[in-house]
């Protein structure tokens, strides 16, 4: 390559490109619009089938949490040591998986990392779901759901007052929180989209809503001042919940005394989860969707592999704090607490250590190789793995610790049972219905963000194309997407 | 994973087991659904149509749309005309006695508002001394049964009492023609002084009449053996506190033998230490089945109950080689072999001998006759008699008899009795198998059975006449040491129920004699014509009549007699033979009339931590020569057992297997009670029966059993799986020896530099409340679980749950084994909550609703609790209990009554725990302020404290230097839990010591 010819054209584009198949403003407007206009009568039936299948999980879960509101919380597995399983650890799991979308949004948009465009929509609305799903067990795992909103901060006639010394608090604030942000970040997100779709529109009715949603959203210069500086602020105020919502949650675990919660590595070790977890989530669902909706040409092999060296660096952030623990736990000399780590390894609940450490340490090893790292169906399988792998670090946590603690005679096994199992798959069923909604009247892809990252937008684009025209010439017989 | 079926849980929670036998359940149960419409409940499995829109409401209900309801509204009439001395909210204590066969227990019971609610022993009683066991604080759930029987029936249709009488009235001219020769009576045994004096009536009405008594838990064997010792009937008395050392035989005289609260109180008497210049007894068990007491046992070994004879013949040489002077006599010098290791023996007999006079061999009621005098010789070579053992000739008593019970099923198969009427038990269920009672009751053409419920025997006989409880009674009893007590109602018979007294009265008077003035007659002998009314009055409020003791005798050895009874009894056998099989007396359930007694089959076996079943315990070594899968045992997370089938004499049970480290190998050991099928909806189908195992020359343990694996399993539930403690500074213990050299205790404590990262808050008001708990003394005999019970409203959560490990007991007894599989060590220790001032779950709970007061107690609000069971997981001693349901959902009427008004309800969702017993700190504040008196130390009194029979708990205010509690608290053996935890308990621990001859290493 000419060097003198590069530095006259800095912003060209050196990298492979982040958007492939040739597109231009239209296309990506059209290619994006299309699937959400789509009139009712013709929605795929592929869908509804999807639809109905993960609404009935939800309706179960919904069917489910009326019995154990009626019942009792004895209709799950707890017992005497363990006075939290799978509720708080599928509340973990979830808020967990939210983190993915908020990095992607707003910290590498702070970062300036354009390849976020393509999958920072469904990634947003997907740390949204979670968080839905993640709010749902809190509220439920309460012995008395009705009394719940003891928990607030609210003046009331019987003088009562939380207690601001408890992590479950924090969790409510934290959690409240985060939601908001991620509701308004992702709304702001969406409104240049929407006034798209709404100038689209034929339907009056769909027009009308439409409209009310985008706030009268013209794209004149001053609005888009306005609107960057709005999602840069919205986008700073997310990242540091980034870290707090998850280190907040790791709290009710690190503040309480009971050994293998006790541990000041925590907070970082559990955000490192979060976004490992997220990532692998965000991937899942990208595969998914980029294959059904056939958008190759936005979300690309390049996205993915930058999803997965993430995974992988996270991945091996929490490997470490695995070992880290271990380390601590016998330099640390707490008879309880070496202890509880000796029970994880080679204890009862050892099967769910092991698995642990496969699926989040072992598998994501692969990544180290470009080939594995592009080879979708390997990263679909491990995307899976991780986020099971994620789930039973949650499990290990909460249960594996609380089930061998200080009093041997107070030790217990804890067996979820069917209502354990059945709300959990009921969340991951409400989370889908959510994610089936939003791929159907939502767009997927934030085309106003992928615009601006299309060679097109670039103010230098015009020239940059003539040097790419030469450079075509010069290097013939190479396959260049840009013609 | 296997998924748990909502339907089982939902139904095993509901411990009400199921509904009567089909026979007679048309007027049952349509009696129980008039009387009590909340006492049965639609079973909330079968979701209905109307259950599921319900439900589906409750599913609504994830709106909050029910905020706004109002609360039912009752009316309550305040009382015309005043009771005296009845004034709302205050209690009133009386005392009455409760008896169970020969033994006599006096109580003082709380009664609001004329309903009898806790039980405590009554200070004044020779066997109680205030403090009470389980069985007799339960005993209070017997009385709120709403499955005891209600009606007089004859052939299943109700009768009234005049209706009896009038039927009486012709038989009883028959059988005073021709002198009652057609006429027999099975009664249970008693010791009392007006049912003695109507049985006497009776012999007198009907010279020929039979009389027979049967126990099928008793301690026959100590007076047959004793008797035939010294040539006279006798009953003994040990007096654990004057033995220095002491030798069971097989014998649990802490927990299952008979008086055992106030031998464990005697026992915890020689044992005490204070400081590091006392001494303390010195105990040696020999048993086949670990029991409390070989737990509390300096020296232990497993032997088979069969080769107790052959170590009395082993311990006679070996004292006879020490100069002690053993009785000739050939069944005794005929045991040549040797069961235990001779070192142990001679080291036993070295002690023994060392402390001649302030020594005691005792001998369980399992033993046979024999052994039990040759017990007697050998007390009486070492001069203990008298000293450690005293002797009272029993009088009013009824013992009982096996040889009555089987000379009168032989007169029914013969038709020589037409009529036959039973006082009390169920024969039916727990006669020997041999004995075939069943059969010959069927011969007999007119049987009447008193009974507080309708079990087998009442349903096959032509009258049942229901049996009152014994709060509902008056009578009359003797304890063990002669003294007479006064069985006197708390409450008027909740059912048509009728005594003993008044059923006797009526057969031989053919009159209707209310119990009040038969026991009035009978007293006014006692008490003579002076001053009768004030003597009656002292009684009735005393409980019992002051110095009415017998007189102790000091009885001799009889050679002849010995020589003669001896011989005339089944030789003892010299080894073991084969695989032998022991019945065992329950410690929940005694003889299976405490089966339906929720409170009872939920309290965790000592050994097993087992609720809710009978076991077949065997060794481990047995269990690996059977194939038994011995890892499943002290293992997490096992819920499935295998069992075993056990054939004997050719009658075979099914039973699960529960392997048990000290065991004797060879030896399989079951609990009798359990498996009945008519005792109530709690205990029918719990368990198995095991009395068909038995006969009547074997009744106590027998040879030859086989015992094979079926490879069924069967669901059991523990309280406690894990048998270890890690080696953790949990309960600490030393020899006697190194705490008087060093003071120190093992494990040691782990020490930590223990700063606050914050300001504490101080406590510097006075009274500030703390608790010690010696571990030294401690028994695990589970008396303080019960107490706090039926103090504190702890419901029953049934044997899934329990399983589950959602047990709601505030106060637990850890049980942990030591030392090696063949012959370990187990020691106990009592947790509650510790009340620490830095309390781990204080500062977790989101809405505040466990705070400290300034008094230091760790308080709960049950109305603030949203049930996050966040402070349950940062406890660190695990005593918080979550009711996981709404576990007084299914609490009939009946026993609600029986619930203590001072103590709230908790309802689903909601936290609770040990509270130090803050209602009755609050009555004792309460007192003092109106009576203007001080607060003084011993006016409060915790309920685990007053009952424990060893005084092993000590609760008070510490920042009071003279107070007891304090007192203990710097004793230099005193540690707290965990300590290093810096969550600064309330609750201390006094380290357990335990003192081994040093020549047994």
């Amino acid at each position: 390559m000419n060097t003198a010819e590069s530095n006259i054209s800095p912003s060209a584009p050196v990298d492979a490109p982040l958007i492939t198949g040739n597109q231009s403003f239209s296309s990506v407007t059209r290619r994006i619009s299309e699937i959400v206009e789509v009139e009712l009568k013709k929605t795929p039936k592929a869908w509804y089938i999807a639809f109905s299948i993960t609404s009935s999980l939800a309706g179960m879960m919904t069917l489910m949490i009326g019995w154990l509101l009626w019942e009792g919380t004895g209709i799950w597995g707890l017992n005497n040591p363990v006075g939290w399983g799978w509720a708080i650890v599928n509340f973990v799991f979830w808020v967990g998986i939210g983190h993915a979308g908020t990095l992607i949004s707003a910290i590498l948009f702070l970062f300036r990392q354009r390849w976020r465009t393509s999958i920072n929509r469904f990634a947003e609305a997907m740390t949204i779901f979670a968080v839905i799903c993640a709010g749902i067990f809190p509220g439920i795992h309460v012995g008395r759901a009705w009394v719940a909103y003891y928990m607030f901060p609210i003046p009331n006639q019987m003088d009562m007052w939380p207690n601001f010394r408890s992590p479950l608090l924090w969790d409510v604030f934290a959690v409240g929180t985060y939601f908001t942000v991620s509701c308004l970040f992702w709304y702001v997100g969406l409104i240049p989209d929407l006034a798209t779709l709404r100038d689209r529109a034929v339907n009056k009715v769909r027009k009308a809503i439409l409209a009310l949603f985008s706030l009268g959203w013209r794209g004149s210069n001053r609005q888009w001042r306005h609107y960057e500086k709005a999602y840069l602020i919205l986008a700073g105020i997310a990242t540091p919940l980034v870290l707090s919502v998850h280190s907040v949650v790791s709290m009710d675990f690190a503040v309480g005394v009971v050994p293998g919660w006790h541990t000041t590595i925590f907070p970082p070790y559990f955000v490192a989860g979060a976004i490992f977890s997220g990532f692998a989530m965000v991937m899942t669902l990208a595969i998914i969707a980029r294959k059904v909706y056939s958008l190759e040409d936005f979300i690309t092999m390049h996205h993915l592999e930058n999803m997965n060296k993430i995974i992988l660096v996270t991945g091996t952030m929490v490997g470490y704090a695995y070992a880290c623990e271990f380390f601590i736990a016998w330099y640390g000399a707490n008879t309880y607490e070496r202890a509880i780590f000796i029970n994880r390894a080679v204890g009862p609940y050892a099967w769910a250590y092991w698995t642990m450490v496969t699926c989040n340490v072992i598998v994501p090893q692969l990544f180290w190789f470009r080939r594995w790292r592009r080879n979708i169906v390997w990263m679909f399988i491990a995307s899976i793995l991780v986020n099971v792998g994620m789930w039973f670090e949650r499990f290990v946590i909460t249960v594996t610790s609380l089930s061998q603690d200080f009093m041997p005679s107070s030790w217990d096994y804890y067996t979820p049972t069917i209502f354990d199992i059945g709300i959990f798959i009921g969340s991951f069923g409400v989370f889908l219905t959510l994610f089936l909604l939003f791929l159907r009247f939502l767009p997927m892809i934030a085309m106003s963000e992928v615009k601006g990252i299309l060679p097109e937008a670039d103010p230098h684009y015009y020239k940059a194309q003539e040097i790419k025209d030469k450079q075509v010439i010069g290097t013939e017989g190479e396959q260049v997407q840009l013609s | 994973m296997p998924p748990i079926k909502s339907k089982q849980s939902i139904k095993n929670r509901n411990y009400w087991r199921s509904l009567y036998d089909s026979t007679d359940a048309t007027t049952e149960t349509e009696q129980l659904d008039n009387e009590f419409p909340h006492g049965r409940e639609v079973d909330p499995n079968s979701v209905s149509r109307r259950e599921f829109l319900r439900l589906m409401g409750a599913s609504m209900a994830l709106a909050g749309a029910t905020t706004g309801c109002r609360r039912p509204v009752r009316k309550i009439v305040p009382y015309v005309k005043q009771p005296e001395e009845i004034i709302p909210g205050i209690p009133l204590n009386y005392a009455t006695t409760m008896t169970v066969g020969d033994e006599a227990f006096g109580l003082l019971v709380e009664s609001h508002e004329g309903r009898p609610t806790k039980i405590e022993g009554n200070p004044q009683h020779p066997s109680s001394l205030g403090k009470a066991g389980t069985i007799h604080q339960a005993s209070i759930l017997g009385l709120y049964d709403p499955d005891r029987s209600k009606n007089i029936t004859q052939n299943k249709s109700a009768k009234s009492w005049t209706e009896l009488l009038d039927f009486w009235a012709g038989k009883r001219a028959d059988h005073l023609a021709n002198k009652g020769e057609e006429l027999a009576i099975l009664s249970e045994s008693f010791v009392s002084p007006s049912l003695s004096r109507l049985k006497n009536e009776f012999k007198k009405n009907f010279p020929n009449a039979t009389w027979a008594t049967y126990e099928p838990v008793s301690n026959e064997n100590i007076y047959k053996g004793v008797a035939g010792a010294t040539g006279e009937s006798l009953r003994p008395d040990y007096r654990f506190n004057k033995a220095d050392v002491v030798l069971s035989l097989d014998s649990d005289f802490l927990l299952t033998e008979s008086d055992s609260v106030i031998n464990a109180g005697r026992f915890a008497q020689a044992r005490r230490v204070e400081g590091r210049k006392d001494t303390m007894n010195r105990l040696y068990v020999a048993e086949s089945a670990f029991s409390t007491t070989g737990a509390m046992a300096d020296h232990r070994v497993p032997v088979h109950s069969a080769e107790i004879g052959a170590l009395v013949g082993q311990l006679s040489r070996a004292l006879a080689v020490r100069g002690v002077k053993v009785p000739d006599v050939k069944s005794l010098t005929s045991l040549t072999s040797a069961p235990v290791d001779d070192k142990w023996i001679s080291t036993l007999a070295g002690d023994l001998v060392a402390a001649r006079g302030r020594s005691l061999i005792v001998a369980g009621r399992k033993q046979p006759g024999a052994v039990h005098a040759l017990v007697f010789a050998l007390n009486s070579a070492l001069g203990n008699v008298g000293r450690t053992v005293t002797y009272t000739e029993p009088k009013d008593a009824e013992f009982p008899n096996r040889e009555s019970l089987s000379g009168l099923v032989a007169r029914m198969n013969v038709g020589a009795v037409s009529t036959l009427i039973i006082l009390g038990g169920d024969p039916v269920y727990n006669a020997p198998a041999d004995s075939n009672f069943e059969t010959a009751l069927s011969s007999v053409p007119l049987t009447m059975h008193l009974s507080s419920r309708v079990n087998e025997t009442s349903k096959k006989v032509d009258w049942h006449i229901p049996q009152a409880h014994f709060l509902e009674s008056w009578s009359d009893a003797r304890s063990t040491d002669g003294t007479v007590s006064i069985v006197q109602p708390l409450i008027a018979p909740l059912f048509k129920a009728y005594t003993a007294l008044e059923l006797i009265s009526l057969i031989t008077t053919g009159k209707n004699q209310p119990g009040y003035e038969i026991v009035r007659s009978t007293w006014s002998e006692l008490l003579g014509p002076l001053d009768y009314e004030k003597k009656w009055r002292r009684v009735l409020h005393d409980g019992l009549l002051k110095n009415s003791a017998l007189p102790q005798r000091k009885p001799k050895l009889n050679i002849v007699s010995l020589a003669r009874y001896l011989e005339n009894t089944p030789p003892l056998s010299g080894s073991r033979g084969g695989v032998e099989i022991v019945f065992l007396t329950s410690p929940t359930v005694y003889d299976g009339r405490y089966a339906n007694v929720g409170w009872l089959q939920e309290l965790p076996d000592p050994i097993t931590k087992l609720v809710w079943d009978n076991v077949a315990t065997i060794s481990p070594a047995t269990a690996r020569k059977l194939g038994v899968d011995i890892k499943r045992y002290g293992k997490l997370g096992v819920k499935k057992y295998e069992t075993v089938k056990l054939t004997i004499n050719g009658n075979t049970l099914e039973l699960p297997v529960f392997v048990v480290a000290g065991q004797a190998d060879d030896s399989v050991s079951v609990y009798l009670g359990y498996g009945q099928e008519s005792i109530g909806k709690i205990g029918n189908g719990v368990g198995g029966n095991v009395y068909p195992l038995r006969t009547l020359a074997n009744p106590d343990f027998d040879s030859g059993l086989a015992i094979e694996k079926t490879g069924n399993t069967f669901p059991l539930s523990l309280t406690q799986d894990y048998h270890r403690m890690e080696g953790r500074p949990l309960i600490r213990e030393a020899t006697l020896e190194e705490y008087r050299e060093t003071g120190k205790l093992e494990p040691p404590l782990v020490k930590a530099d223990l700063k606050p990262l914050w300001k504490e808050r101080k406590y510097e008001s006075s009274p500030q409340w703390g608790m010690a708990i010696d571990l030294n003394v401690c028994t695990g005999c589970n008396a303080c679980t019960i107490a706090c019970q039926s103090e504190n409203n702890i419901p029953v959560v049934g044997k899934k749950d329990a399983g589950y490990g959602r047990e709601m007991h505030w106060i637990r007894l850890d049980r942990y084994f030591f030392g090696d599989e063949a012959n370990p060590q187990i020691a106990y220790q009592p947790v509650p909550c510790m009340h620490c001032e830095n309390a781990p779950c204080e500062q977790v709970c989101p809405v505040q609703a466990t705070n400290h007061d300034k008094e230091g107690l760790n308080v709960m609000v049950y109305n603030r609790c949203i049930g996050t069971r966040y402070c349950s997981n940062n406890c660190n001693y695990k005593v918080r209990r979550f009711n996981f349901f709404n576990y007084t959902k299914d609490t009939p009427e009946i026993q609600k009554m029986g619930n203590n008004p001072d103590v709230t309800i908790r309802f689903r969702g909601v936290m609770e725990k040990c509270t130090y017993c803050t209602q009755r700190i609050n009555q004792a504040k309460i007192k003092s302020k109106v009576n203007g008196t001080p607060l003084k130390d011993g006016d409060i009194k915790t309920a685990c404290q007053q009952t424990c029979p060893v005084d092993a708990i000590v609760f008070g205010d510490i920042s009071d230097e003279k107070s007891a509690v304090t007192e203990v608290k710097n004793q230099d053996r005193d540690y707290v839990l965990l300590g290093e935890w810096h969550t600064k308990p309330r609750t201390s621990y006094q380290g357990k010591l335990r003192n081994p001859n040093p020549d047994l290493g």
